[in-house]
């Protein structure tokens, strides 16, 4: 028997049976039918799909299940744990923006760092850079292990913000793989461990995304910006330079999410400026102690002097102006927030000059 | 053969940023921001959107708040970096506008108001406003008046 006429024999056996008309109920449910959104000069983009109901962007979204924002919700969905359903707890007006531009500004380490370009480095410089990019990686895994822990428990109400952060999430994956790659092709290797009080502090950090936020980046993330700025001018070759440009491009990014959503938290909760005080001043020393740790400080100071002899003094004043740097841009956005620090834990003081030292509170 | 710093020079490296893809290093990606140049006594706003450098206009220092972000030097420091970027083929690392901005003790980019979120641009974009002096490597010059 032909395979034609096996088919035939099949639909001619049930062809007494009467089957019903498809109802397709499911095509009457949406809460807005004919959205016809246009691409414009930049193409189709996120934000452009905010019209009419899907951009409804509500303070709080009950809706504990996966419900994409805009779609007709299905009664009897039991509760997922996404426990930040508050816009104050993650929003910036900017995300789908920056979700947009870190998809196009994309980076393979792989194929786009131009490898043969490394050249054997003076073995305390080599010794140095792998130092400083161990630590570097250890850095960006606690950026990625914060973003996704917080991530996965943010409302779908919110969804620029949860993607921007999906892929804010790969671009520190992206960061490690890069120094990695580093360390390991040109003659030498990772180096220690770094003690990582901040990164035990973001990490054990509980109280919301907004405080992981005020860690990772207010209080952090202009040291870690300010390394890359210097490594980047320091870059021994075409494949640092590549790899540090894009790693300054890529922080700058997560940190004006940061800004953005610190701005937009504090404008909308007034307790929320008090709160970032009060983490600052747990968070402060903390950093310091870990800004002043020997291994780090001397691996940069020998990369920026090019050696262990010129690290001594200017390897080390580039370290003093670098640090000088970072704590001033911190201190400048936390103005630009309007929760200006008159007063800054001792240790973080005591590493800006003796005449630029704010009055330093008793503790830290 | 333009001269630097003019409308028509910045139009003149415009035109090849814009065309030659292959001088959008890797990573580059889009850039939405205004970037002022205050060059002597003019200053040169330029517009970026997406791929491309779309605008560049002479703006009074009193407009200069429609920048997001002012970069000031003076005038010899622009023409040395712009003959490094032509001897070069590319600013080398003494003159990226990086290593600029580390030399100064207060940075290079500034934006009206203090804004930090908008100051910050310079550095998210970095690699576009780079590429962009880059490309003035190909483009015959003419250095203008010192003082």
């Amino acid at each position: 028997m032909t395979q034609a006429s096996r088919v035939k024999k099949l639909t001619d056996s049930v062809s007494h049976i009467e089957v019903s008309p498809p109802r397709l109920q499911w095509m009457g449910h949406s809460r807005q039918w004919g959205t016809r959104v246009k691409k414009g000069e930049h193409g189709l983009r996120l934000g452009d799909l905010n019209v009419g109901i899907y951009g409804e962007i509500p303070q709080h979204w009950e809706d504990q299940s996966r419900r994409p924002r805009g779609a007709a919700d299905l009664p009897g969905m039991p509760p997922l744990p996404y426990h930040l359903r508050s816009k104050h707890q993650l929003w910036a007006d900017s995300a789908a923006d920056l979700y947009e531009e870190a998809i196009q500004h994309r980076w393979i380490p792989a194929t786009d760092i131009p490898w043969s370009e490394l050249s054997p480095l003076p073995d305390d410089v080599e010794r140095a850079m792998c130092q400083v990019l161990t630590e570097l990686m250890q850095a960006a895994n606690a950026e990625l292990e914060s973003i996704t822990y917080w991530q996965e428990q943010m409302s779908y109400g919110y969804h620029e913000v949860k993607q921007f952060l999906a892929v804010a999430a790969l671009t520190c994956a992206r960061h490690i793989d890069a120094f990695r790659k580093r360390c390991l092709a040109n003659g030498g290797g990772l180096g220690l461990e770094s003690r990582g009080r901040m990164n035990r502090a973001i990490l054990e950090s509980r109280g919301g995304w907004t405080e992981a936020v005020v860690y990772i980046y207010l209080l952090r993330g202009f040291h870690v910006q300010n390394q890359y700025r210097l490594l980047l001018a320091h870059a021994h070759n075409a494949a640092e330079r590549e790899i540090f440009a894009n790693c300054l491009a890529d922080h700058s990014r997560h940190m004006s999410y940061a800004l953005d959503h610190l701005k937009y938290a504090i404008t909308q909760q007034a307790s929320q400026a008090a709160i970032i005080q009060t983490l600052l001043s747990l968070g402060e020393s903390t950093l310091a102690r870990d800004i002043q740790e020997p291994v780090q400080r001397s691996a940069l100071a020998i990369v920026f002097g090019g050696g262990v002899e010129g690290g001594r003094q200017e390897g080390m004043a580039t370290w003093r102006a670098m640090v000088r740097q970072s704590i001033h841009d911190y201190l400048d956005a936390c103005e630009w927030l309007g929760i200006k620090r008159n007063m800054i834990q001792r240790r973080l003081n005591a590493l800006l000059p003796p005449d630029e030292q704010l009055v330093p509170t008793e503790r830290g | 053969m333009p001269t630097f710093p003019s409308v028509d020079w910045f139009n003149a490296v415009r035109e090849r940023y814009n065309t030659d893809q292959t001088l959008h290093s890797g990573g580059g990606g889009p850039c939405e921001a205004k970037a002022a140049l205050c060059i002597g006594d003019s200053v040169y706003l330029l517009e970026f959107e997406g791929f491309e450098c779309a605008e560049i206009l002479e703006i009074d220092r009193d407009d200069i708040d429609q920048a997001d972000f002012f970069l000031e030097m003076p005038m010899p420091e622009w023409i040395d970096m712009i003959n490094n970027i032509r001897e070069n083929g590319a600013a080398d690392l003494d003159h990226t506008l990086s290593t600029i901005d580390l030399e100064l003790e207060d940075g290079l980019p500034r934006a009206p108001g203090d804004d930090q979120y908008r100051r910050d641009l310079f550095y998210r974009y970095n690699q576009n406003f780079q590429d962009f002096f880059d490309a003035s490597a190909g483009i015959a010059t003419t250095i203008g008046r010192v003082d």
